[in-house]
């Protein structure tokens, strides 16, 4: 029998993912052995941890020479370790807005930080998946866990509708991507998305149809996942239903895996497909997603909900990135995306190619330390008594904050900023990335109604920093209750958002380097 | 068509036997209902419960337990269906199989033990 050989080069992508893994099994295995009463307060710092040493290790990764591994069903290239390091840092900040949050729910348990840490690594290896059925695999343990923790907290009704919704849609969307890698499998006779660019650009000759509809259908699987409008339908109230640390989790490290497996797909068989068909797609879901996002978070006055339609929006300006990508000079043959390997001749449209990937990854960087930030915010006003009346995460929650906890008005008066893409925060200079590598990639159009949309979303991120600031403290306020890890949480991400707004420094070269997909 | 430039050619038997299939159900069904004798009486029309007398409803709530065992039951039985191909092809496989199948089966002790501690199989409690 010809057996292949995989040797420890191979499973040095999965480093991330097996510490995640073995940290979760601890987790689940210590938690049966607690009583009811036994403290739990380990358990969020060990998650933390382990996020933090997955995270190292990823960013080690980013400068390993990019290279195929398990026979080619995974890829290790700079990207999916920048990825991976990016879906970390949304975990560890998010691990450590739960502890406090669970505590106060009466809801501390092992399998919450064991689900999150599966989750993420699901997230981490759909990010080196190089291969349809290995992408599928990976993107379900990510969903399962999410189904999961979104209903973590069963009582009540908005839990369950919240979970029962995500995961009938979720699922629904997976046999959607399913179908449509089902069609591209029959069109080319392979699943390994490299070997797929050559079997492709005949089947485009031969059976377009066939192509099409399959490169359509996988494309509204990953739609559904980024919250892509017509497919973002579930957002608001899964987000709003889900325990806040988990929303966190949501819309910032699975936005970011979800688009690591868009891209990576996309751009791999590129090649073989006309580009015109993604630029086409990618622009029309990006000008959708980004218009309705910020017309629809107006008129929220709950702040949950707001941030869950700002999601939305945000990923209309990363869908906008990813239509860039797809640009092409008249007669230009698509496969330019590294930066170093372009040359004194390449094409305007390569540099813009180059340069939208890279902002892509920033920008994913960007939104997760604030976004998280954010939603951390939000887990210290609300209370559970307040969850079923709705009023949780009403505005009047965020009145005269500034002189009740000027530490908290400061951090989410910066993440508001950052949203809203102000200077000198993160989002700005992301947003600036993504929409420079637009405009030179030739969508001009798009990116006016871009910068439009995001100036329109201004207004319901100020009207936040307007309650905190500007009205007074409302009669009989319930008091706040402190949380170290939480604190340290917005600490953290505070200092990111302004620090990496005015100086990207490193991530700079980060990003130089995670601008190279495998074999680009 | 040429079988080398459309690889769904060769999938044509199976469409084929598909079609043929659900003819099958539909036809053989419909003419039992049109050809078939109809004498319906009382004791007919019960529902059939294995033979003894039908008591109360279908429409029961079933204990979750059954549930949570039948879960359980599938997935150390899906492991075992994994072994076989792996004791069959041991030999080839050398170390590195049998390492493998150890932190395979080292995965499933995990999940045993959180399952036994968390009391999923205790039948009463």
């Amino acid at each position: 029998m010809n057996l292949p050989t995989l040797t420890s080069a191979d499973f040095f992508p999965m480093l991330p993912a097996i510490i995640m893994v073995v940290g979760a099994c601890i987790l689940l295995l210590s938690e049966v052995f607690l009583s009811a009463h036994s403290s739990r307060g380990y358990q969020a710092v060990l998650t933390a941890i382990t996020a933090v040493i997955a995270g190292v290790v990823a960013l080690k990764m980013v400068f390993e020479p990019a290279r195929e591994v398990f026979l080619g069903f995974g890829a290790l290239d700079p990207f999916s370790s920048f990825l991976t390091f990016v879906v970390c840092v949304a975990l560890a900040l998010a691990t450590l807005t739960s502890a406090g949050f669970l505590r106060k729910r009466g809801a501390e348990r092992g399998e919450f930080y064991a689900l999150m840490l599966f989750a993420t690594a699901g997230m981490s290896l759909l990010a080196i998946s190089n291969e349809l059925i290995t992408l599928f695999v990976n993107l379900e343990v990510l969903s399962i866990s999410t189904y999961a923790l979104t209903s973590f907290l069963r009582r009540g009704t908005r839990p369950s509708e919240a979970g029962f919704k995500y995961f009938i849609l979720g699922a629904f969307s997976s046999a959607v991507l399913l179908y449509g890698a089902a069609l591209l499998y029959g069109a080319t006779g392979t699943t390994h998305l490299t070997g797929m660019v050559l079997p492709l650009a005949n089947a485009v000759r031969t059976n377009p149809a066939l192509v099409y509809t399959g490169a359509l259908l996988v494309a509204a699987g990953f739609a559904f996942k980024v919250a892509a409008v017509p497919f973002h339908m579930w957002t608001p109230d899964v987000y709003e239903g889900a325990p806040t640390p988990v929303t966190a989790l949501m819309s910032a490290g699975v936005k970011a895996a979800a688009f690591a497996a868009l891209v990576r797909v996309f751009v791999t068989v590129g090649p073989g497909l006309d580009p015109q068909l993604p630029l086409t797609l990618f622009s029309t879901l990006a000008l959708l997603t980004m218009v309705a996002g910020n017309l629809l978070a107006i008129p929220q006055r709950n702040v949950k909900r707001m941030l869950a339609y700002s999601s939305i929006a945000h990923a209309g300006y990363l869908l906008l990135g990813v239509a860039a990508l797809f640009a092409t000079a008249p007669g230009e043959a698509f496969s330019l995306l590294g930066s170093t390997s372009l040359g004194t001749t390449a094409t305007p449209q390569a540099v813009a190619r180059a340069e939208a990937l890279r902002g892509i990854l920033f920008y994913l960087l960007a939104y997760t330390v604030t976004a998280v930030g954010a939603f951390g915010v939000v887990s210290v006003l609300e209370r559970r008594e307040d969850e079923e009346r709705g009023t949780a995460w009403d505005l009047e929650r965020f009145s005269g904050l500034a002189q009740r906890r000027p530490g908290w008005a400061f951090a989410m008066a910066a993440f508001m900023l950052s949203l809203a893409g102000i200077p000198p925060t993160v989002g700005f200079l992301g947003k600036l990335l993504i929409f420079r590598s637009a405009v030179d990639a030739g969508l001009i159009g798009l990116t006016i109604i871009a910068v439009l949309s995001s100036a329109a979303g201004v207004y319901y991120y100020l009207r936040v920093v307007v309650y905190m600031y500007m009205r007074p403290v409302p009669e009989g306020a319930h008091a706040l209750e402190r949380n170290w890890m939480t604190e340290f949480a917005l600490v953290v991400s505070t200092v990111a958002v302004v620090v990496l707004g005015i100086a990207p420094g490193p991530v700079t070269e980060w990003l130089v380097q995670a601008g190279h997909l495998l074999g680009r | 068509m040429d079988p080398s430039l459309n690889p769904l050619a060769s999938y044509l038997p199976l469409a084929v036997a598909l079609l043929l299939a659900g003819a099958l159900a539909l036809i053989i069904p419909s003419l039992a209902a049109v050809l078939g004798p109809k004498r319906p009486s009382a004791i007919k029309s019960t529902s059939f419960e294995a033979g003894s007398e039908s008591s109360g409803p279908a429409r029961q709530r079933f204990a979750v337990k059954f549930y949570v065992v039948a879960l359980l039951f599938i997935v150390f039985d899906v492991e075992a269906v994994f072994l076989y191909p792996w004791a069959v092809n041991f030999q080839s496989l050398g170390w590195f199989g049998y390492v493998e199948m150890l932190v395979f089966a080292a995965t499933l002790v995990v999940g045993l033990i959180y399952i036994w501690k968390k009391g999923a199989l205790e039948w009463e409690s």
